[in-house]
């Protein structure tokens, strides 16, 4: 589920990165109206009981493969939202760094597809409304169940769509949503089983540990805050592509007809259409597909692999003669 | 009479109101004291720390800390002058380098950087481990985290230093170099401890809980050579005593100088 | 990770907000290629040379430490040359379709932003990289939190390790953990983690936390870290934008 930087265009990663930030910064700013200074030992060390048990291999009964913990679901039935969505951000900026695990440029997607939908849909719109009136045994495993699935399939949902938005790779959208999903239902029903698991003992141990649900009247208030903040995640979210998407084309077009004095160019006649063609593919946040048989924008020749592959041995040279002189030096 | 710094009279408390924990504790610490809280396990010595130190407020009866209540009120300035050090230094130490760590109180209190270098680096030269300021945490071995936890709480210049436990998994070498350390310590000290000879080399006075009640109060030597006292209350005689039995037989309840000490 | 990113090499001290920003637009511009620019993507390729050369960083163990993850990165690349059999180019007898080229730059631009990532992490430390964080004004509740996380993730796979390896002790043929015990298991994790988290709060509060982190005065960015900014993203630009023979 850790998105890499090289399925990812800049501009999906950065409207994401932008999505996940307005989000942070809204969490941070209902933690701090908690005023409770233990809550931040509490999500450090949380935060590393997460990454922790990442690592634990749980037998799945009869299938011999394993499956893990599910931090968001299990970070907002103990922390509330807002702190575990805090609390998933560290964990995922420190497995990146560490671990590579997921891109630094696809972290704002990571922290999308991961934190955000199992802290804030897991919470506000299962694990509350189902611990509204007490809650039990049952009602843990549903939820976390339910939260784990429901949140998963969207996060490996809006992996397809983002990675389909960069349009860096040829998979065809069918092929991908159809391996995606299925996959993730399974993966999202073993990872509800171990989170009901844990979240039971902690029931069962010190239940005023767990979230419980909020009054009623209190309870629409967080609705209405979570419906707002998806709202505006939808609207930055394509706001915020649909900019990228169309403003380089259109400046294009622009160009090429200032250049030329017309809209209309014949390849091959003028050579501003190669140029063109070339400024486009160098600039391009997301790759244009359009010219890809031409064969100028390929770029590709056998000198051309030859003269980059010079370059990179001259710098090698370089670096080491700059190496080689600083060490005399001393 | 020197200053008088620690001051409890009857208390009690429970954890869940039908358990009780501490029963009736009244005792006295003067400035220059160094007392050992012994007893078996579970009988209060780390719930009786955290009492004074403010942890745990919900007591019945009257502590009073460098003549003030521990109420909520008063902790922020009874805390600048009490150090705890805490059993599990990882609990202690959540900074990620030695310095930010020690850095951590001074700067809590407003000083300015220059101070708070200061502070950092008289702390650490008290207790010899200025070389591993600028080491990551994580990276330290037991002794040198439970010698950067005494660090953390000495930048804070404390009048009173509780610990719970301190030599607990220390290697020999380490555990001599903490004895060193808690004997130029010149304040009072309060020092949780089942290993009675770190006890006896670095206190005068041993207080003996059993039960939640303060069973013996009285001098180290008195208390930590009487056999049958510590064999009650779940303890033995001190390593070194057992060595000055056997070789003189004939000694009465008290076995005069231990030959750890001096 | 830490020693190397602790060693006395010119690229390390580099001011970390310098390289934080470096490394970004790095993943950026490579990532941003045409799926068929092979020669451009290459060329790329100088930062990270350079960088590995300069922070004596050893190709090797950055290979050995992202073993697991360079495969993954490769695999997407792999179907490429399945839905694109354009031909352009012929070398010989064999026939180049533009799948494989794409196959190989995607490839390319997902090792280039794992080593870049890596050489990030390689010559900064991550306080460093949380005090970069701390200068773009990244509140320090979500900076105090990575670096709470950060110290004790050790900590808790020390006790997780531990917890396992007593399990596997006593369950002898067993490859991971038996579902009856799943939530006794790591729930009792989640209860000692609970307590260390009250235990390191309490340590807090007794050395003055009232909620608010302090750390040293923020050191700002120097002419040497400007300058080497500004190189790199010239050479970037030029890498990029020109049109290299």
């Amino acid at each position: 589920m850790h998105m890499a930087d090289a399925l990812i265009a800049p501009a999906v990663a950065a409207t994401m990165y932008v999505c996940s930030g307005v989000t942070a910064g809204y969490s941070v700013k209902k933690v701090r109206l908690e005023s409770d200074p233990k809550k931040i030992p509490v999500m450090g060390v949380m935060g590393a009981f997460v990454f922790a048990t990442q690592m634990i291999n749980f037998t799945i009964p009869g299938t011999g493969s394993s499956g893990h913990l599910c931090g968001g679901m299990l970070l907002t039935a103990l922390l509330g939202p807002y702190a575990a969505f805090l609390t998933m951000i560290g964990v995922l900026l420190i497995q990146c760094l560490l671990f590579a695990d997921g891109g630094l440029l696809a972290l704002g997607c990571n922290i999308w597809n991961m934190a955000f939908y199992g802290c804030f849909l897991g919470y506000f719109l299962i694990w509350n409304p189902i611990m509204k009136k007490g809650m039990s045994r049952g009602k843990i495993i549903g939820a976390s169940i339910l939260g784990c699935m429901v949140t998963l399939q969207l996060g490996a949902f809006s992996v397809t769509i983002e990675t389909l938005l960069s349009g860096i790779t040829d998979l065809p959208f069918g092929v991908f949503v159809s391996t995606m999903q299925p996959i993730h239902l399974a993966i999202g029903f073993v990872e509800g089983l171990i989170t009901a698991a844990v979240l039971i003992f902690v029931y069962q141990t010190r239940p005023e540990m767990l979230q419980g649900g909020v009054e009623k009247s209190d309870s629409k208030v967080t609705y209405k805050n979570a419906i707002v903040i998806l709202a505006v995640a939808a609207l930055l979210i394509s706001g915020g592509l649909s900019l990228f998407a169309s403003s380089h084309p259109d400046g294009l077009e622009w160009s090429i007809e200032k250049i030329t004095g017309s809209t209309e160019i014949e390849a091959g006649e003028n050579s501003a259409y190669a140029a063109a063609e070339n400024i486009q593919e160098k600039t391009a946040l997301l790759p244009d597909y359009a010219f890809k048989n031409s064969e100028s924008a390929v770029g590709t020749s056998f000198s051309g692999v030859v003269g980059s592959a010079i370059v990179l041995v001259v710098c090698m040279g370089a670096c080491y003669a700059f190496k080689f002189f600083r060490k005399s030096k001393k | 009479m020197s200053h008088i710094h620690i001051n409890l009279e009857h208390v009690s408390y429970s954890y869940e109101k039908s358990i009780p924990i501490l029963k009736d504790i009244s005792f006295t610490a003067h400035e220059n004291d160094s007392i050992g809280l012994i007893g078996a396990n579970g009988v209060g010595k780390s719930t009786l720390l955290k009492l004074l130190v403010g942890l745990n407020l919900d007591y019945e009866g009257s502590i009073r800390v460098e003549e003030m209540p521990v109420v909520k009120e008063m902790l922020p300035k009874i805390r600048e002058k009490i150090g705890y050090v805490f059993q599990d230094s990882d609990s202690q130490l959540f900074m990620s380098t030695v310095y930010d760590d020690v850095a951590f109180a001074p700067r809590n209190y407003g000083l300015s950087e220059a101070e708070v270098e200061k502070r950092v680096h008289r702390a650490l030269e008290m207790i010899h481990i200025e070389h591993l300021k600028d080491k990551h945490i994580y990276k330290m071995s037991g002794g040198e985290k439970k010698m950067a936890s005494i660090a953390t709480i000495l930048a804070m210049t404390p009048d009173i230093i509780l610990m719970d436990e301190p030599s607990i998994a220390l290697d020999p070498g380490n555990r001599r170099n903490l004895i060193h350390i808690l004997n130029e310590f010149e304040h009072l000290k309060i020092i949780a401890s089942h290993d009675l000879d770190m006890i006896l080399e670095t206190c005068s006075r041993v207080i003996l809980l059993s039960n939640g009640e303060i069973i013996r109060d009285g001098d180290a030597m008195e208390i930590l050579s009487d056999r049958e006292l510590l064999e009650e209350n779940g303890l033995e005689l001190p390593f070194c005593m057992q060595k000055v039995r056997a070789y003189c037989p004939g000694n009465g309840k008290t076995a005069g100088t231990c030959p750890g000490k001096n | 990770m830490d020693t190397i990113a602790e060693r006395d090499q010119w690229v390390n001290h580099i001011h970390p907000l310098v390289k934080l920003v470096l490394t970004l637009s790095f993943i950026a511009i490579t990532v941003s290629f045409s799926k068929y620019d092979l020669t451009g993507l290459l060329r790329m390729g100088i930062y990270l040379i350079v960088v590995f050369i300069l922070g004596d960083i050893s190709f090797r163990d950055s290979l050995r430490r992202l073993r697991i993850v360079l495969p993954l990165v490769c695999f997407m690349g792999l179907f490429n040359p399945f839905f694109d059999r354009e031909p352009c180019l012929q070398i010989g007898s064999v026939m180049i379709t533009g799948g494989m080229i794409s196959m190989l730059t995607l490839m390319i631009k997902g090792i280039y932003s794992v080593l870049a990532a890596y050489l990030l992490i390689a010559t900064t430390s991550i306080e460093k990289i949380c005090y970069a964080l701390r200068l773009i004004h990244v509140p320090a509740i979500l900076v105090t939190q990575i670096l709470l996380t950060y110290r004790y993730v050790s900590v808790l796979l020390e006790e997780a390790n531990r917890i396992m390896q007593a399990y596997s002790l006593r369950a002898p043929n067993q490859k991971g953990i038996h579902f009856k015990v799943w939530g006794s298991l790591a729930g009792q994790l989640l209860l000692r983690s609970m307590d260390r988290a009250n235990e390191v709060y309490e340590s807090m509060t007794l050395r003055g936390y009232r909620g608010e982190f302090y750390y040293a005065a923020k050191e700002p960015c120097k002419g040497k870290d400007y300058a080497y900014l500004i190189l790199w993203l010239a050479i970037f630009g030029v890498l990029k934008f020109v049109r290299l023979g």
